[in-house]
């Protein structure tokens, strides 16, 4: 494939600051050796996360500027509302502070208050972290019923965030009663940015038809999602991204979004119901916490640069030189011989730590070593997945180079490239880890670790 | 001294335009809204003084700040440039970013409060109650006496009546009152502020029993322009001192920065206990985000730094008071019945007073509130009844003693201009108040009811007879 060259041109500028290897030795002891406590001045490339730090469009720039911050029924939400009805026929539509609000909302008003989810089970092609905790925080079980390509990370197939339907069956015809909905998370994130088929979701609506459940989906990265079907599921390759956007929302009764991703937005998240009661039971729990139901914590401009973000998010050239610029990243360290899952995700690159540092056990967190070992290299931040994040829940031991939209040029992709082959050729050198310190949920953002010498 | 007037220490860098509307397609539109303001599609406001929150104008330095964000997830340079400002001008050890005042009230809550506690505070706001109640808490109003008086000027109507205080730990103990929920201009009661002496005294009583104070420290700024222009002692002290001095006295405070902080979205929890903020961090993470930036952007933290300095000056503050007070002052001189003292943020219309013959089960605030936009397109809010909602354990109407319109004033957004028309429509109204009739309830929310009940008026199909 030839060249793919960015859709846009760099309208603003943000510095980087340079590091050396000894700053950042003493940047990493004090922060305990979390990349999440490190101050971001102190990174060179940040791959933390693609949640909110892409860089928006001059479009969306004027969007903040035309931002109405009127407390109730600001022309800036009538416009967000009109534009999310439009992409996904959904049309009882909340806005929220950011993803995770809208997460919290749907887990009160489909499972309950306090301790309501006890002897609950959600499943989830695989659940994300805060998902995982505002589900598990009613006292709810969650259960990831993965495909079984989906769980084997050297394995190339087109749609390894598929549900298992076997599986969903089965727990549907088993324990049935105890499960308030069905959710599927689209691209599959904490299996490496994965997407699921149409042909999948269609199955799992109608298993959601069959036992009567309903269906939600996390569409945090539905337009990379859309973008895989188009180019991998058969019989979709002539049919616009927006109509295939259509069908996904189309089988599902409700969606949380983070905006922060395919929102192309820095804040932001929406909470979408086909149903008109449990639409107005979150309102009135969305006042209580994030806002009045036409601003949902957010400042007016933001709802402006959301409408315009999910707009731009589902232009083909957009799509084509997001996806193809992951792609480049994954296809180059597997030239290097260095293990990723595969095939390449929408949003991010998955490292295999176990493959890359054999020598360090799970329980000393070889997905920690690897992070805190780019950094202390390179400057660049990124993303433990595994044994720290998702504790007993983790299928693999990975670390995601994620890819902030629009922000990074190919120079920098390939400054990453090459001090992952360098610390490759030395792996062996880096230490396992050991936590002095966590709290009782989410442990990741706040641990404190050692290395183990 | 001569005194000069007010004028504002800023001229206008950018323009919003608004559109004009017929009384006519007004009274179809409260109609739509189901008589309720905050159901109004903001392009049908001419003059929206519905809340002070978020709705300010920035600066241009707070724009240029807009440019500045560092959207990183995790340590952005806009988190500690806010660590910053907080910490020299409210003087907290700990700051917990929040993406609004509500997120900083439900972490306090689920941080302080164990079900069956009490939780003083002078007078109730909406959402901070709620959020106390639903952790199992119940809300003990300590506020003085004068505070539920809309005739008394007393200067200082939000302080602590200290007996009430005493009264309550006496009854139920010190140890089931988690903290003191200390509001500054208290809002309910009209904008009215706490005295210095008063924040020192309650301080005090609360620390001799081990309970903590905490802040509501949402117009803190405001009030520090009255302690300063009211209480003797301080006329020489600058804002920045006297904001350092109330902290002083506190553990902490929740902030809402929609309102003194000049900004349109954000809010913080900060306080001095380290074990306290080290469970407050490990909860904004579920709530709210990281708590490197608690579910606000990189560009919204830096606004806010910047707009805790611009807060403190004497010149904006004054201007910005002297903008409610010359308002108010119109419609004292026209005989209308308002809370006394003008307070800060806003002027409080006596409901009951100006619509007499509107019994308080017909919502005469909600009702005045409803005429005042069909006769000029200016959107204000009920502060009364309906805002108070029911009681949990009866399920019946709260009737609070003040049935209030609240005429709240955004910061640097409008003119004297505004004002004037603002100020001719509440006279106009109040020459022949009969033209405006009571109101019931058609549809009504669990929680929070004020911001989506729905109401028809009683006898006719118009809130507001002709004339």
């Amino acid at each position: 494939m030839k060249t793919i060259i960015e859709p846009f041109r760099i309208k603003s500028v943000e510095p980087i600051r340079m590091t050396t290897r000894d700053e950042r030795i003493q940047c990493l002891k004090a922060a305990h050796y979390n990349l999440f406590a490190i101050p971001s001045q102190d990174v060179m490339i940040d791959l933390l996360t693609d949640s909110g730090t892409g860089a928006m469009s001059s479009e969306q720039w004027a969007g903040i500027m035309r931002g109405d911050e009127s407390y109730a029924g600001a022309p800036s939400w009538f416009r967000f509302r009109d534009v999310i009805e439009e992409i996904t026929g959904l049309s009882n539509i909340l806005p929220t502070h950011q993803g995770r609000a809208s997460e919290r909302l749907l887990v009160e008003v489909m499972i309950g208050h306090g301790d309501a989810g006890k002897g609950k089970i959600v499943p989830n092609n695989a659940h994300f972290d805060t998902t995982r905790a505002n589900i598990e925080h009613s006292g709810c079980q969650t259960i990831d019923l993965l495909t079984q390509s989906g769980q084997n990370p050297a394995q190339d197939a087109p749609f390894k965030g598929n549900m298992d339907l076997e599986a969903l069956d089965q727990l549907l015809a088993s324990r049935g009663d105890d499960v308030p909905f069905v959710m599927i998370t689209i691209t599959c994130n904490s299996i490496g940015g994965q997407p699921v088929s149409l042909e999948n979701l269609r199955a799992v609506r109608a298993l959601c038809d069959q036992y009567n459940k309903p269906f939600i989906l996390d569409a945090c990265r539905f337009a990379e999602n859309a973008w895989f079907i188009k180019q991998r599921e058969a019989g979709q390759a002539d049919r616009s991204v927006e109509s295939i956007v259509r069908d996904m929302f189309d089988f599902c009764d409700g969606a949380t979004i983070s905006a922060k991703k395919d929102g192309l937005v820095n804040i932001g998240g929406v909470l979408l119901f086909r149903d008109r009661q449990l639409f107005e039971a979150a309102s009135n729990l969305l006042i209580l916490t994030e806002g009045f139901m036409t601003y949902g914590g957010l400042a007016g401009r933001d709802l402006e640069a959301m409408a315009v973000g999910f707009q731009e998010v589902l232009e083909e050239d957009y799509l084509r030189y997001r996806i193809r610029s992951t792609q480049y990243l994954g296809e180059k360290l597997l030239e290097a011989g260095i293990s990723i899952v595969r095939p390449a995700g929408g949003h991010a690159i998955y490292i295999d730590a176990a493959e890359f540092c054999p020598h360090i056990p799970k329980a000393h967190f070889p997905g920690q070593a690897l992070a805190v070992g780019l950094y202390e290299a390179g400057g660049i931040r990124s993303c433990e997945i595994g044994s720290v994040m998702m504790g007993e829940h983790a299928h693999m031991e990975l670390v995601r180079l994620a890819i902030p939209r629009r922000t990074y040029t190919q120079s920098h992709i390939d400054y990453v490239i090459e001090i992952i082959i360098e610390l490759k050729s030395n792996a062996s050198a880096l230490p396992g880890y050991q936590i002095t310190e966590e709290p009782a949920a989410l442990r990741h953002f706040t641990a404190k670790f050692a290395p183990i010498s | 001294m001569r005194v000069r007037s007010w004028a504002e220490p800023y001229k206008i860098k950018m323009v919003e335009h608004l559109r004009m509307t017929t009384p006519e397609e007004r009274a179809d539109a409260i109609r739509d809204a189901g008589h309720n303001t905050f159901l109004l599609k903001s392009e049908d406001v001419y003059i929206d003084l519905l809340t002070d929150s978020g709705t300010t104008a920035m600066s241009d330095h707070q724009w240029a700040a807009m440019m500045l964000g560092d959207e990183a997830y995790a340590g952005s340079k806009n988190y500690y440039r806010l660590e910053e400002a907080v910490q020299n001008h409210y003087g907290y050890k700990h700051l917990i970013p929040t993406h609004q005042g509500r997120g900083a009230e439900n972490l306090l809550s689920q941080i302080a409060i164990k079900k069956g506690d009490f939780v003083p505070g002078n007078m109730y706001f909406t959402t901070t109650r709620l959020h106390q109640e639903l952790c199992g808490g119940t809300f003990v109003d300590v506020i003085c006496d004068q505070a539920h008086d809309p005739t008394s000027d007393y200067p200082f109507k939000g302080n602590v009546d200290l007996d009430k205080m005493q009264a309550l730990i006496d009854k139920v103990g010190a140890d089931r009152i988690p903290y003191l929920s200390l509001e500054t201009n208290v809002n309910m009661a009209g904008g009215q502020p706490c005295s210095m002496a008063n924040i020192q005294a309650v301080s005090k009583l609360c620390h001799a029993n081990d309970i903590p104070v905490f802040l509501d420290a949402t117009r803190a700024v405001e009030n520090a322009y009255f302690i300063k222009t009211k209480e003797a002692g301080y006329a020489d002290k600058t804002i920045a001192e006297i904001l350092l001095d109330i902290c002083s006295h506190t553990d902490g405070c929740t902030m809402s920065a929609k309102k003194d902080s000049l900004v349109n979205i954000g809010g913080f929890l900060a306080l001095n206990d380290d074990a306290l903020a080290e469970k407050a961090r490990n909860l904004v993470v579920v709530y709210e985000g990281l708590h490197t930036y608690g579910g606000m952007a990189g560009r919204d933290m830096e606004a806010l730094a910047v707009g805790i300095g611009e807060s403190v000056q004497y010149d904006h503050i004054r201007a910005r008071i002297g903008q409610v007070e010359y308002l108010g002052e119109q419609l004292i001189d026209a005989g209308i019945p308002i809370i006394r003292p003008i307070g800060g943020h806003g002027i409080f219309i006596d409901a009951a007073r100006f619509l007499p013959h509107i019994p308080r089960d017909q919502f005469p605030a909600q009702a005045l509130a409803a005429a005042l936009y069909v006769d000029s397109g200016v959107r204000s809010m009920e502060r009364g009844a309906v805002s108070a909602g029911r009681d949990p354990e009866t399920g019946e109407n709260r009737y609070p003693n003040l049935e209030l319109v609240r005429l709240t004033i955004p910061r640097r957004v409008y003119t004297q201009a505004h004002m004037d028309v603002t100020a001719e429509s509440v006279v106009h109204l109040f020459k022949h108040p009969e033209r405006v009739q009571g109101l019931k309830i058609t549809y009504e929310p669990e929680y929070l009811r004020f911001f989506q009940c729905r109401f028809e008026p009683i006898a006719d199909d118009s809130i507001l007879a002709s004339e």
